[in-house]
């Protein structure tokens, strides 16, 4: 179980970074905290010819408070967040949903542009930023885009990012202090990879948005659910969430229905609660 | 170091260990942390096929001498397992797959480079030509007609089919009042040591002779195992056991890469090591566990148990490992249903059945977790079905201590002990009471609580008679012991046991202690290498404190008695005026150090009685005289929470009540019992090795293998009873592998008891969310 | 082959690697450090656990390339350390490690848990201590260890209620 053999590349800025994704194109695959890449390299699950290492790039480990927003760079560890090392914009839901990664040493290294961009289904951020109603900051050969989380998980390890684009980082709104947010998970023990995660968010102003991932294709916002959330009607919400899971995860048995269910509730319980 | 202990009683005190001080320091030495010059390292090419018909191996051009096939080693013997008995069907297993593959992961060919990514690198590129034969992978589906024939020459895929029969169980069936059949599966585990196996082999110019390293749990017998294979003569082999990052059984076996290993060394002269990554161990090491029970029990109304008929069958995966093979499996399964209660009549039968998966071996409790699960679960079952309380149907049919010693209907001899009083301290140390109404309140957050009980025996330190009747090829019936006294008074034991986490270093020292009065501190237990050692089996089948430690004790005693026999010369006394204290030998006025004695022994024999042999050497070996076994027991109470939407379940309270009888250092004790309670929570909630339709392995990372970690145990409650075991030495029982019993009982239990009033209950373990989530669904009519 | 020029136990340290090596081969085949163990080679099990530039990480999924410049501690690098020599009599005296395969990569957890805690309850340490696999001993005495270490060295820190995840209540 050992990685074959590659080239590595590490540029020094992100300018340079974008040049050689871009002459590399397929040939070339980005790491930051390796912490699921360097496993599917040992376990030869993923093949390319070289590794570009963005995890010093100083635009990429930007974070800064922009007023109404806050900036994450792709660097941003999960522990950094854990740890309210960076501005939090989401009055502690961030903080939650990163203590909730893996284990500690993975968080350590680990990084929320990673998990964005290998955007496994059952990964926290996607559906985190989803929630949270922040933006995906692209890099590219034409300079920088901005595309929402909800809509930027196509499918299983797809996004909606270019070949040659880099993910730089995120743009997430402020909550309000009184914003209400839930959470919860369902995983077959600590630290493993979630069956079902729900996420649930009442910024204060009558709206609500609800996100959920798991054994989906992708994290997406029930929109459905997000809608009957701020009545506070749980009944009429799991029915809201029921119609929403039938089209987010389709091939759903009725165990991942109920997983879902229980995880949509009771995240929508907590941010009632 | 010697924290609570006792200085004139060794047994019984809670020595620290003498082998944490390398460990905690990063120290120690594993097979993968020796280095020889010119190392090759391994990487094997394993069929990705469940079985198929292996035609053609191409080897990538240029690479050829650094690829191994069978046919690079056509004087390798196949490494066969199993009883001696007729009945038993043979299917040769070579360390390179010959005319066919039989399961995922069946070594095709080995690929040598410097490094273990450039031989996977080679590896990469073999081509195994291999045409697909129908999998078989369900063990009850295997015996059916039509199912695909695995191996040549088997009339159907059984190994063996053998019955259990004691009582007249037609009488019985024909005249109880009540019968309920039900049936059960263990599912397929894998052994999971967090160090994987290893081996390292080279050709010592020196000795004349190849040297293994190995991860094992007994280095003598694997010197053996793999002359066999290799057709090489004893004398030309040294097999070192360094430190080994457990066992559990999965490294008791002898297994093909060990055998390919050594057989590339021989043939190209270099060092070369494999060191199996945890995908190689989840899809070709030892497997375990997977069980299927049908059980019809004959009770009366009152609860009362009459007999037990059923059929076993074992999921033996595609070869019989050796020495002993899959077949201990089942008879130990059907001998050990009963458990611990009384009944009139037992009829089982058993299939030992080949399958498409890898070879089943032994793992941490050896058929008894199923078979516990199976009538526990089924005890339970018929309480509810009488409307009686599960603890109460558990107590009228336990043996009772005055019934001791006591043969079950299985044929086993329940030696002593207090079973009903182990089930009443759990009963309170849970509060039965006080659950049962807590349970009628309901839980404020929605999760349903229950209590689920098991009782377990644990047979141990078996010898002779026992290994005879299971037909075991090799008969472990004893163990033995060098002790050493070297010429300062300090001590060596030389031990063919193998100390893998079990802290033999320090019991072993402390019996030792026991009997010559010098201090745990200057004595060393040594083990784990054919050329130090006298020969042993091992350690596996809760054996060593009873043998190893019984050998440990006479070996000492006879050198403590000539140590004697020297004082008393040297002091000009009568041997029967001296006794050993404190390090010397002491007569009536005055003492002689055993330092002086060890002296005079080894390097100044002017000072030994006339005709007296020097040295302070004894090697005793030791059998206990009954030869059946001594059982430790104990009663498992679990309470759990279970949520019934997602099928989550945590466990709240764990209490334990054993008996392991003398308890040489209750500390080591007591972290036998969590260890095994911890792995025995992952055999009931977490841990699977499931296999798809084409036998395809589908836990093949600890992404998909779920192993429990802190967050997922609870801290246990235990109580000992002791009852001294009569007839070894200080009275001690074996107790490794009793954590591991129960839990699947008592957990299952405990899930279906918080579920009872939504009707669902569990067959099957792991009892993951799933499980759980779809019976709850099922029960209250929904889609699972 | 690239050059890896690091900060190995305090020491500055250049080997030649290739880019595809996990930091913890380089460590033990190429360094001869192997202290450092591999229970799983995917990040599952903690028992290679080192600290990269102060804080844990999993050296089986880190590759040595990416340490170029940085700080790495391998357990033999903390013998002289005073915490954890505290930690490590804790882990003696309280029956935390058997076979011992996990238990570098355990000390290397712990230590840091005992850093960023101070005295943790018994909830607080074993939802910690998720990832890191030990097989042998069911965690109650590394758990205990953790606690007792914490309690020595933090004393300070207001010793929390104790929670038993046996308590019913």
């Amino acid at each position: 179980m050992k990685p074959a053999a590659i080239d590595y590349a590490r540029p020094k800025d992100l300018a340079e970074a974008c040049a050689m994704l871009n002459e590399a194109g397929d040939a070339a695959m980005m790491v930051a905290g390796g912490q699921s890449l360097v496993p599917m390299m040992s376990l030869r699950l993923t093949a390319f010819e070289t590794l570009l290492d963005v995890s010093r790039l100083e635009a990429l480990k930007r974070t800064e408070d922009e007023g109404s927003h806050v900036f994450l760079g792709a660097a941003t560890t999960h522990a950094m967040i854990e740890d309210g090392k960076v501005p939090d914009p989401s009055q502690g839901l961030m903080s939650r949903v990163a203590s909730k990664i893996a284990y500690r040493a993975v968080r350590n290294m680990g990084t929320i542009g990673g998990s964005v961009a290998l955007a496994d289904p059952a990964a926290d951020w996607p559906c985190g930023l989803i929630a949270l109603e922040a933006e995906v900051i692209l890099a590219g050969p034409d300079g920088e885009r901005a595309l929402p989380a909800d809509g930027f998980f196509l499918g299983p390890y797809e996004t909606a990012r270019e070949p040659n684009e880099i993910i730089v980082g995120f743009r997430i709104p402020k909550l309000p202090p009184a914003a209400r947010w839930g959470t919860f998970k369902v995983a077959r023990k600590s630290g493993a990879f979630s069956d079902s995660l729900a996420i649930a968010v009442l910024p204060g102003d009558g709206s609500a948005r609800v996100a959920l991932t798991g054994t989906t294709a992708h994290a997406g916002l029930l929109v459905r659910a997000s809608e009957a959330l701020p009545s506070g009607n749980v009944a009429a919400l799991r029915e809201a969430a029921r119609a929403d899971i039938a089209e987010l995860d389709p091939d759903a048995d009725a165990y991942r229905v109920r997983c879902h269910l229980a995880t949509v509730t009771r995240a929508a319980a907590e941010a009632l609660s | 170091m010697s924290a609570d202990a006792d200085p004139n009683g060794w047994i019984g005190a809670r020595l620290l260990r003498k082998e944490d001080a390398r460990h905690l320091i990063g120290a120690s030495t594993f097979t993968a942390d020796v280095r020889v010059p010119g190392l090759m390292e391994v990487a094997f090419v394993r069929s990705q096929f469940a079985h198929g018909t292996l035609s053609g191996i191409e080897k990538p051009e240029g690479l050829e001498a650094r690829v191994f096939s069978a046919a690079d080693f056509p004087d390798l013997k196949s490494i066969d397992g199993g009883p001696e008995l007729p009945s038993f069907r043979t299917a040769p297993y070579h360390a390179f797959a010959r005319e066919k593959v039989h399961f995922v992961g069946q070594i095709i060919a080995a690929c040598i480079a410097p490094t273990r990514g450039k031989a996977e690198d080679i590896a990469d590129q073999v081509f195994a030509d291999i045409d697909a034969l129908p999998a078989v992978v369900d063990t009850v589906e295997a015996l059916k007609p039509g199912a695909a024939i695995l191996h040549d020459g088997f009339a159907d895929n059984a190994f063996i089919h053998a019955t259990v029969s004691e009582g007249d169980i037609e009488a019985v069936a024909a005249t109880a009042p009540v019968s309920m059949r039900r049936t059960f599966r263990m599912n397929r585990q894998a052994t999971v040591p967090l160090e994987g196996r290893g081996v390292l082999a080279y050709w010592d110019h020196r000795l004349d002779e190849l040297v293994v390293y190995l991860s094992t749990q007994g280095a003598h017998m694997m010197r053996l195992g793999l002359c066999l294979a290799l057709g090489l003569p004893e004398h030309k082999m040294r097999v070192i056991a360094p430190d080994v990052g457990g066992g559990f059984g999965g490294k008791n076996r002898l297994m093909p890469e060990e055998v390919a290993i050594c057989a590339i060394a021989l043939k190209t002269g270099k060092p070369v090591r494999w060191i199996e990554d945890r995908r190689e161990h989840l899809i070709a090491s030892v497997h375990c566990r997977e069980h299927h029970y049908d059980i019809t029990l004959y009770a009366e109304r009152d609860g009362r148990i009459l007999g037990l008929k059923g059929e076993v069958h074992i999921d033996a995966g595609a070869y019989s490992l050796w020495p002993s093979g899959p077949f201990m499996e089942a008879s130990m399964a059907a001998r050990n249903l009963p458990g611990p209660y009384q009944m009139q009549a037992l009829h089982v039968e058993t299939h030992t059945v080949a399958t498409s998966k890898s070879p089943m071996g032994p793992y941490r409790g050896v058929a008894r977790p199923g078979a516990c699960f199976a009538i526990e679960r089924a005890v339970d079952e018929l309480a509810h079905e009488l409307g009686l309380e599960p603890a109460d149907v558990r107590r009228i049919n336990l043996v009772a201590s005055e019934q001791m010693p006591y043969r079950t209907i299985g044929g086993m001899r329940l030696d002593s002990g207090d079973y009903p009083k182990a089930l009443s301290i759990v009963r309170e140390m849970v509060d039965l009471a006080a659950l049962r109404r807590r349970q009628m309140e309901g839980e404020a957050d929605g999760r349903r609580i229950g209590v689920g009980f098991a009782v377990y025996t644990e047979q141990s330190g078996h010898g002779a008679a026992e290994w005879m009747k299971r037909k075991s090829r090799i008969v472990p019936g004893y163990e033995s012991a060098t002790a050493r006294m070297l010429p300062d008074g300090t001590m060596l034991l030389l031990v063919g046991i193998q100390n893998h986490g079990q802290g033999l270093e320090t019991t072993l020292a402390q019996i030792a202690a026991q009997e010559i009065t010098v201090d745990p501190a200057n004595i060393s237990v040594r083990y784990g290498d054919t050329a130090l050692t006298p020969f042993g089996f091992g350690t596996f089948a809760s054996r060593s404190i009873v043998f190893s430690g019984g050998a440990v004790a006479r070996a000492t005693r006879a050198l403590a008695d000539k140590a004697r026999r020297i004082g008393a010369h040297l002091m000009q006394i009568e041997f029967e005026q001296t006794h050993l204290a404190d390090g010397a030998v002491h007569g009536p006025a005055g003492k002689v150090s055993l330092a002086e004695i060890a002296r005079a022994a080894n390097v100044r024999q002017e000072f030994l009685p006339a005709g007296m042999p020097p040295l302070l050497e004894e090697t005793a070996t030791y059998e206990p005289e009954e030869s059946g076994g001594f059982f430790s027991y104990g009663a498992h109470a679990a309470v759990v929470a279970v949520d019934p939407e997602t099928g989550v379940t945590s466990i709240l309270d764990y209490a334990i009540a054993e008996d392991c009888g003398t308890m040489i250092n209750p500390m080591i004790v007591d972290g036998q019992i969590i260890g095994g309670v911890a792995q025995g929570i992952g055999t009931a909630l977490y841990e699977e090795m499931p296999y798809d339709e084409s036998g395809q392995p589908l836990a093949t990372t600890f992404g998909d293998y779920m192993l429990p970690c802190a967050p997922e145990l609870p801290a246990l409650r235990i109580h000992h009873l002791i009852t001294p075991a009569h007839g070894t030495e200080y009275g001690v029982k074996g107790m490794g592998e009793g954590g591991a019993i129960a839990p699947p009982a008592a957990i299952a239990n405990a899930v279906c008891d918080a579920l009872r009033d939504t009707g669902a209950r569990i067959w099957e373990t792991p009892l993951t969310p799933r499980r759980v989530s779809d019976a709850v669904a099922e029960a209250m009519g929904e889609p699972a | 082959m690239t050059a890896l020029t690091f900060t190995l136990n305090g020491e500055e340290t250049t080997e030649a690697v290739e880019p595809r090596e996990i930091l913890a081969d380089v460590l033990r085949d190429r360094l001869r450090l192997t202290g450092t163990h591999l229970g799983c080679e995917h990040g599952a099990c903690g028992a290679c656990t080192v600290t990269i530039d102060g804080v844990p990480a999993r050296s089986c999924i880190v590759l040595a390339v990416m340490c170029d410049g940085k700080s790495v501690e391998t357990i033999e690098g903390t013998r002289d350390d005073a915490a954890m020599n505290v930690i490590r009599r804790h882990f003696h005296e309280q029956h935390a490690l058997q076979c011992g395969f996990c238990t570098p990569g355990m000390l290397m957890a712990a230590r840091d848990i005992i850093a960023r805690h101070g005295q943790p309850d018994e909830a607080t340490v074993r939802r910690e201590l998720s990832g890191q696999v030990c097989r042998c001993t069911g965690y109650m005495g590394i758990v205990a260890a953790i606690r007792s270490a914490a309690a020595e060295l933090h004393p300070e820190a207001a010793a929390r209620p104790m929670h038993t995840v046996s308590s019913l209540a």
